[in-house]
């Protein structure tokens, strides 16, 4: 059998031609040499600052904000947008989208329902791309873990909404990026370390450059005043009578 | 040793040592206690030191390790020994039922053989044989076999390739080991472990590794051929698990594997155990003399067993150490280039020391002049390497310092004592 | 073990032992169980030498033949080919086995009946350096023989093994 690559000279896994006895100390010396190098290397790492970044509670800023714009989290759906069009559950095409949309009292529609499955859904983005207001897009939330596979059903509408009717530029402002799945889903805050969140021990402020820890005002402000902006949105919400039968309606 | 705490306990019983009729009785209790103590060791050692491993190789590939269950992760084995043993005892539906079920015990009864032979300070040791360190180098057959036994009894082809390379693995390696190790029964002029440490003494130049470059030359290829039999990476074939799965035990799961594990990570302390013993000087410490030590009494005794044995641990310990950064620096061997590494370099190599060592002590009269001058040229080249090693430690991590520095804007500066 | 009861006891528990495993050599149908079982049968001759105050000999029938000659057999049995089902690979020594264990019995009937010359007990002394002294003392010549015999035995089982030059290696 004709190999592809001759040997070279010296090398200890060829049989032959390791030319006597000085191919085999220069075979011992490579051997001793390469070893005690490669060992100096190991050693040497033992003194170098390790890559891993402590995630969930060793690190400046939890993960979700630092994550590019681009990154597909769990979805979430802003309701003041939502026209109620149905595109993005026709979409997508692992139907883990569903949404239920009901004529009200006052003449209007209430969407009644808006479930996405997000053991289903497999973040492929194409009811964001389908969505034309704005309404549904991923998050940079990722924690999706939960003790029930019930949970894992994010319901974000609760009680019946009346549908957003607006003219092109007027609608209302976009909320920031992650803050309505705060409000969905269950247990969220609990896990991890991520609610102590603003001490940060030993921050090594991995993802920035210089270390300046006074001047960052602006990741702070963003995702952590929820509360006093117009989050519980469904709670002061018309109510409609319940006695109106509910009738399934298809655009 | 084991006679000797009999007599004492049956002393302490108020019994006659001479005339007790039933002193087997107490030969035997001590036999168990002993036993039990080996095991307890072994768990002890064997659990924390998995933990250890992981938290060097953390650092060694630029993590952190397990540093999660207790404080930096101590924890860590008692969490992943409690999950084994919970787990199913799973036993193939094909296999050999019974040889399937013993194997794990052989593996781990031939490797708790060992300790009793191995000692752990000036008097402690289980049983001073002898011929300790050829039984040493017998009772890893029970390895061998169970091995085999494992592998063939699993009834899995990747099962059975292991074994079987563990088993011609640990056959081939037996050969170097016991003739590096020979040349230091040479030297010593007895095979019991006790008397080869008593020739020894507690300052580097009186370490047998010292002695002279032949026997300078034996240590590493003990050292070599020793971490080939406890198959540890770069000797790792039998468990190569990109083309083995796990090697002998792919079958196994729960309390079985846990044996397997066990005997894994206290062979560690045998490999390390023996090179300290055999050529790092054992328990001896400076301005005390076996004998002095042996004829102290009472508690004076005893604390002087407990320095020897704190000497001897961090010795092994050292070793330990090292045995593992081995482990995570070199790349696991080729079938072929085992076997060449094995007949081709340590056996010849092994058979040259025997022969300098044996020429060495015809020609060479003890404590001459020839003598401590062969002593210091080996002193010098330990001496050299370790200096050579931490210059080539600098020198790597210089290399990185300041272009690290340049892209992240912190020191790389993190020795090993500052925990993340 | 000076207690003529206990030593009585420990001869006779490795002795049931080695026997069991023996028979079990000769008369399992699985040809790994007896390879197996012959491992144990070495063993406890080991014990047995043990026992007997042989330290060197039972630690060098350990090395030998626990360690080399029977992981060699298991070797040579698991590499035979032709051996489609080992479970029933054994299965033609059910004659040959019951003559041998009658055999057997009778020769340990025969044993039994007749005087057996017991030595005195004597103390007991480390005998390596005695067995190093003979070996390359007294008994140098015979020694020297064996290992050349070894060696010959040796060089021609690798010349076999190596096969025709030009051929395969
Ligand atoms: S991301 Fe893809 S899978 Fe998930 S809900 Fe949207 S369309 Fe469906
Ligand atoms: S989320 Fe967007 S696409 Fe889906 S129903 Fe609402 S407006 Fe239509």
């Amino acid at each position: 059998m004709v190999s592809a690559f001759p040997p070279p000279v010296g090398d200890p896994t060829s049989g032959r031609g390791s030319g006597g006895l000085p191919g085999w100390l220069g075979n011992v010396r490579k051997a001793a040499s390469s070893v005690f190098e490669g060992l100096a290397v190991t050693m040497s790492w033992m003194f170098r600052r390790p890559m891993t970044v402590q995630y969930p509670d060793k690190i400046a800023r939890p993960v979700q904000e630092v994550l590019p714009d681009a990154y597909r989290g769990i979805l979430e759906l802003d309701v003041r947008l939502c026209t109620g069009c149905l595109l993005c559950e026709k979409t997508c095409p692992i139907q883990c989208i569903d949404i239920a949309v009901e004529k009200n009292a006052a003449g209007g529609r209430d969407i009644t329902k808006f479930d996405i499955d997000i053991s289903k859904c497999m973040y492929c983005g194409l009811c964001q791309e389908s969505c034309s207001f704005g309404a549904l897009r991923h998050s940079g939330e990722f924690e999706a873990s939960q003790s029930d596979r019930a949970n894992l059903v994010l319901h974000f509408v609760t009680q019946p909404q009346p549908i957003a009717r607006y003219k092109a530029g007027e609608a209302p402002p976009r909320r920031p990026r992650g803050s309505i799945l705060k409000d969905v889903i269950v247990g969220y805050g609990t896990r991890a370390g991520k609610v102590k969140g603003a001490p940060t021990p030993p921050p090594p402020a991995w993802d920035k450059p210089a270390p300046a820890p006074k001047p960052e005002p602006e990741p702070v402000a963003l995702p952590q005043a929820p509360a006093p902006a117009p989050a519980p949105a469904p709670a002061p919400a018309p109510a409609p009578a319940p006695a109106t039968p509910p009738k399934e309606e298809t655009p | 040793m084991l006679r000797d705490v009999a007599n004492w306990i049956e002393r302490l019983l108020g019994l006659d040592p001479a005339t007790f009729a039933y002193s087997w009785i107490t030969s035997v209790v001590v036999i168990g206690v002993m036993a039990l103590v080996a095991f307890v060791f072994i768990a002890f050692f064997a659990g924390p030191v998995t933990w250890w491993e992981r938290r060097l190789a953390g650092r060694i590939q630029s993590r952190i390790g397990p540093n999660r269950v207790g404080p930096q992760g101590v924890l860590q084995w008692l969490a992943d020994g409690i999950k084994c043993f919970l787990k199913e005892d799973l036993i193939p539906a094909q296999a050999d039922k019974g040889l399937y079920m013993f194997a794990p015990y052989l593996v781990f009864g031939g490797y708790m053989a060992t300790f009793a032979v191995l000692p752990f300070g000036a008097n402690l040791i289980a049983a001073d044989l002898d011929v300790g360190l050829l039984y040493l180098l017998a009772i890893t057959g029970l390895v061998v076999i169970g091995s085999l036994m494992a592998g063939w009894s699993s009834n899995n082809k990747w099962a059975l390739f292991g074994g079987i390379r563990s088993a011609a693995q640990l056959v081939s390696y037996e050969i170097p080991s016991a003739f590096s190790l020979m040349s230091v029964v040479l030297a010593a002029g007895t095979m019991s472990m006790q008397g080869i440490i008593r020739q020894q003494g507690a300052w580097p130049w009186d370490w047998f590794v010292f002695r002279n470059p032949f026997l300078f030359l034996a240590f590493f290829l003990s050292l070599t051929s020793s971490i080939a039999e406890g198959n540890r990476t770069p000797f790792d074939l039998p468990e190569g698990e990109s083309e083995l799965v796990a090697g002998y035990h792919v079958e196994y799961s729960g309390m079985r594997f846990l044996w397997f594990m066990f005997a894994e990570w206290g062979n560690l302390w045998v490999i390390a155990s023996i090179a300290t013993v055999c050529f790092l000087g054992g328990w001896q410490i400076p301005g005390m003399s076996p004998a002095e030590i042996a004829a102290s009494t009472g508690l004076a005794f005893w604390g002087w067993q407990a320095l020897t044995l704190g000497v001897f641990v961090a010795k092994a310990s050292v070793l330990v150490a090292f045995v593992i950064q081995v482990r995570w620096t070199l790349p696991r061997l080729r079938v072929d280039q085992l076997m060449i590494t094995c007949w081709k370099y340590l056996v010849p190599g092994a058979l040259f020391c025997l022969a300098g060592v044996l020429v060495l002590l015809a020609v060479v009269p003890e404590n001459g002049i020839a003598d401590w001058a062969l002593r210091g040229v080996s002193l010098a080249a330990g001496l050299a390497i370790a200096v050579a090693y931490v210059w080539k430690t600098r020198a790597a991590y210089m290399a990185d310092r300041d272009l690290y520095r340049r892209m992240e804007g912190k020191e790389l500066w993190y020795p090993p004592f500052r925990l993340p | 073990m000076t207690d003529p009861v206990v030593s009585a006891m420990v001869f006779y528990a490795l002795a049931t032992f080695t026997l069991v495993a023996a028979g079990f050599v000769a008369l399992s149908n699985n040809i790994v169980h007896s390879a197996f079982a012959l491992f144990a049968t070495l063993f406890g001759m080991a014990g047995l030498y043990a026992f007997l105050s042989a330290d060197l000999l039972a630690i060098v029938q350990m090395l030998v033949y626990v360690g080399g000659i029977s992981v060699l057999v298991l070797f040579a049995v698991m590499l035979t080919s032709g051996l489609d089902d080992s479970r029933h690979s054994n299965s033609t020594t059910r004659l040959a086995g019951g003559i041998a264990v009658l055999l057997a019995v009778a020769a340990a009937a025969f044993v039994a009946a007749s005087a057996v010359p017991s030595g005195t007990e004597s103390a007991i002394t480390p005998m390596t350096a005695l067995i190093g002294d003979a070996l390359l003392g007294r008994f140098v010549l015979p020694f020297e023989v064996v290992s050349v015999v070894l060696l010959a035995a040796l060089l021609g089982g690798v010349t076999l093994a190596r096969g025709v030059k030009g051929g395969d290696r």
